[in-house]
């Protein structure tokens, strides 16, 4: 009820401009390592659809977020996201959601952030697929969906593939040698031909000692 | 605001250190940046104590970087001064820090986004549009659209061109870093002075309304950004625009305010595809944001875009006739400018100018 008048409270005092209305943003940012995969995920609901995003968000009906509250909505939104690398679904966990004041959301230009990451230690050197598909509630939100550049140089995203509304990216990268394996084979390239010619003379002695009449 | 944090999993910061990013040389010294100073301090000369505490910030403070935003009062809380505050000779000196610090342009199209905003107010508050099919203004019964410039400071959200807010974070120096900051609904101006150099990233030129009629004079405050970005689109063949035209759409700014730092990987054509004629449209749109800040800075700042033109990205979204919706967006290694319609409305852009690698002077300051 508190919530409910909050609400009224603030439609009666916000006029439309400025701010979203009947849209629920949600922005997804993923950062690719080597070894895990980054989310975040920022949610702005839109001013006319606020009291029934925080009626998802205030569980307890106080009229405010708590902590908890937005811990245990920020799972149900990872519930709602599939991730996968190579097509085998890797599961998400949740690091931080931390929400704007009611207020804020309510009035349409507030935002929750939840950041979440996956290992992903299975994929190794070479070409891989992550797919992510958002479906936490598709009938009124609006979505982005976008990789970051990598900051480990060893990645690289080759292509990002989108539906038309962005609910799922397709990201195409390359993992590349670690530094130490890169070192290593141009020391090895290095010695190639000194090995190469090693192995010529040894070859070329071999036959000439076996070619010498008695 | 509640939060709560278990752990933090994303080293934003670290994405400037990628092979995309190639910094080039510092942007050469120019004489703007002594008459910004002279400026900024014949305004605060006009300031009591008070006051002058309350403009100034230190230079690291959260201020530089949370303090600016595209919503309007009463939504988002500005610090710093706010012009409906000040006398008549203190808002004078306040808006001439200003004009020292940008272009002739540049200051035309800040004025002209501050009396949109005064149209708004005049409006009452103004429409967005919703989703399509969706009722504009809101639920049907929700008397919120329409419902603005009531409650004053503290109350309600007001608009206007007397809700515009001044801040210096930093003091004033020819010689150590300072920021002027210049802001409020649909206007983020930074402008980051150090010593002979000064840069203007992240800023946020938005307008609601995008068109309007001022003393018989038709204003489009981003007339240009839009005109220009559409003319580029159509100056592209077929086979150049399947580059450039992303096959999906995009409702928003994706490095909006609250974004610093973040890098998203470049999609849509390469500039080093487009011919000579078509790079130098590229370079006039980019320089729709870049100018507004004064000449010297600008033309360092192109200098440096158009050196990494061939590492520049362009990307478009949307339709390509001209009155149509469309996004786009410009990104090379040291800008980026996004250019997004909000919801479905051609009356209400949302525009964001950053520099990944020197946004709030970053890179001058490391000097």
């Amino acid at each position: 009820m508190k919530l409910i008048s909050l609400v009224v409270m603030l439609l009666l005092a916000t006029p439309a401009g400025a701010h979203r209305l009947d849209e629920y943003l949600q922005a997804t940012r993923l950062g690719i390592a080597r070894d895990r995969v980054n989310v975040d995920v920022d949610l702005t609901p839109g001013v006319s659809i606020a009291p029934q995003v925080m009626a998802w968000i205030d569980g307890n009906g106080d009229g405010s977020i708590s902590s908890t509250e937005s811990l245990a909505y920020g799972r149900q939104v990872l519930a709602s996201l599939v991730l996968s690398i190579d097509g085998a679904t890797v599961p998400l966990s949740l690091g931080e959601a931390r929400a704007a004041t009611i207020g804020e959301m309510t009035a349409g230009v507030g935002t929750l952030r939840i950041t979440a990451s996956a290992p992903i230690g299975s994929s190794g050197r070479g070409r891989h697929q992550l797919t992510i598909v958002n479906a936490h509630h598709p009938e009124s939100s609006v979505y982005l969906a976008n990789a970051l550049i990598p900051s480990d140089k060893r990645v690289q995203i080759l292509g990002q593939y989108r539906s038309q509304d962005q609910r799922r990216l397709i990201i195409e990268y390359e993992v590349g040698m670690s530094r130490g394996w890169t070192r290593m084979s141009w020391v090895l390239l290095g010695l190639s031909p000194v090995g190469a010619l090693l192995w010529r003379r040894r070859l070329d002695h071999s036959t000439t000692v076996e070619t010498q009449p008695n | 605001m509640k939060t709560l944090r278990i752990s933090l999993f994303l080293p934003l910061g670290v994405l400037l250190a990628t092979g995309f990013v190639q910094r080039t040389a510092p942007p050469a010294g120019n004489a703007a940046a002594p008459k910004v100073v002279a400026a900024a301090n014949a305004f605060l000369a006009t300031l009591s104590d008070a006051d002058r505490a309350k403009v100034t910030f230190d230079f690291n403070s959260p201020q530089k970087t949370t303090g600016w935003s595209n919503l309007p009062s009463g939504i988002f809380q500005r610090n710093g001064l706010r012009l409906a505050d000040l006398t008549a000779q203190q808002r004078d000196a306040a808006m001439a820090t200003l004009a020292a610090a940008l272009s002739k342009s540049g200051y035309q199209k800040v004025v002209d986004i501050m009396n949109g905003d005064e149209v708004l107010k005049n409006r009452g508050g103004g429409r967005t549009g919703g989703r399509p099919g969706a009722p504009a203004g809101g639920p049907p019964g929700t008397p919120g659209a329409g419902g603005g410039g009531r409650g004053g400071r503290g109350g309600g959200i007001v608009f206007g061109r007397d809700e515009y807010f001044i801040a210096f974070v930093g003091t004033p120096s020819a010689t150590t870093p300072w920021m002027l900051q210049f802001g409020g609904h649909h206007l983020a101006i930074n402008v980051t002075v150090v010593g002979s150099d000064n840069v203007m990233t992240p800023s946020l030129p938005a307008a609601q309304p995008a068109r309007f009629v001022l003393d018989g004079q038709t204003i489009r405050p981003l007339g240009n950004e839009n005109d220009k970005g559409f003319a580029l689109i159509n100056a592209l063949d077929e086979n150049q625009r399947k580059q450039a035209i992303l096959n999906y759409q995009v409702r928003d700014l994706v490095l909006g305010p609250g974004n610093d730092g973040k890098v998203i990987q470049p999609e849509g054509m390469l500039a080093s595809a487009m011919n000579p004629k078509q790079q130098q449209m590229l370079l006039d749109v980019a320089h729709e944001w870049v100018g507004i800040l004064n000449d010297e800075g600008a033309t360092s700042k192109m200098a440096e875009i158009k050196a990494n033109l061939p590492k520049t990205y362009f990307a478009w979204s949307g339709s390509t006739t001209n009155g149509e919706l469309a996004y786009y967006r410009i990104q090379g290694p040291t800008v980026i400018i996004e250019y997004a319609p909000q919801q479905g409305d051609l009356d209400h852009i949302h525009t964001i100018y950053r520099d990944p690698t020197n946004d709030y002077g970053a890179r001058l300051v490391k000097r």
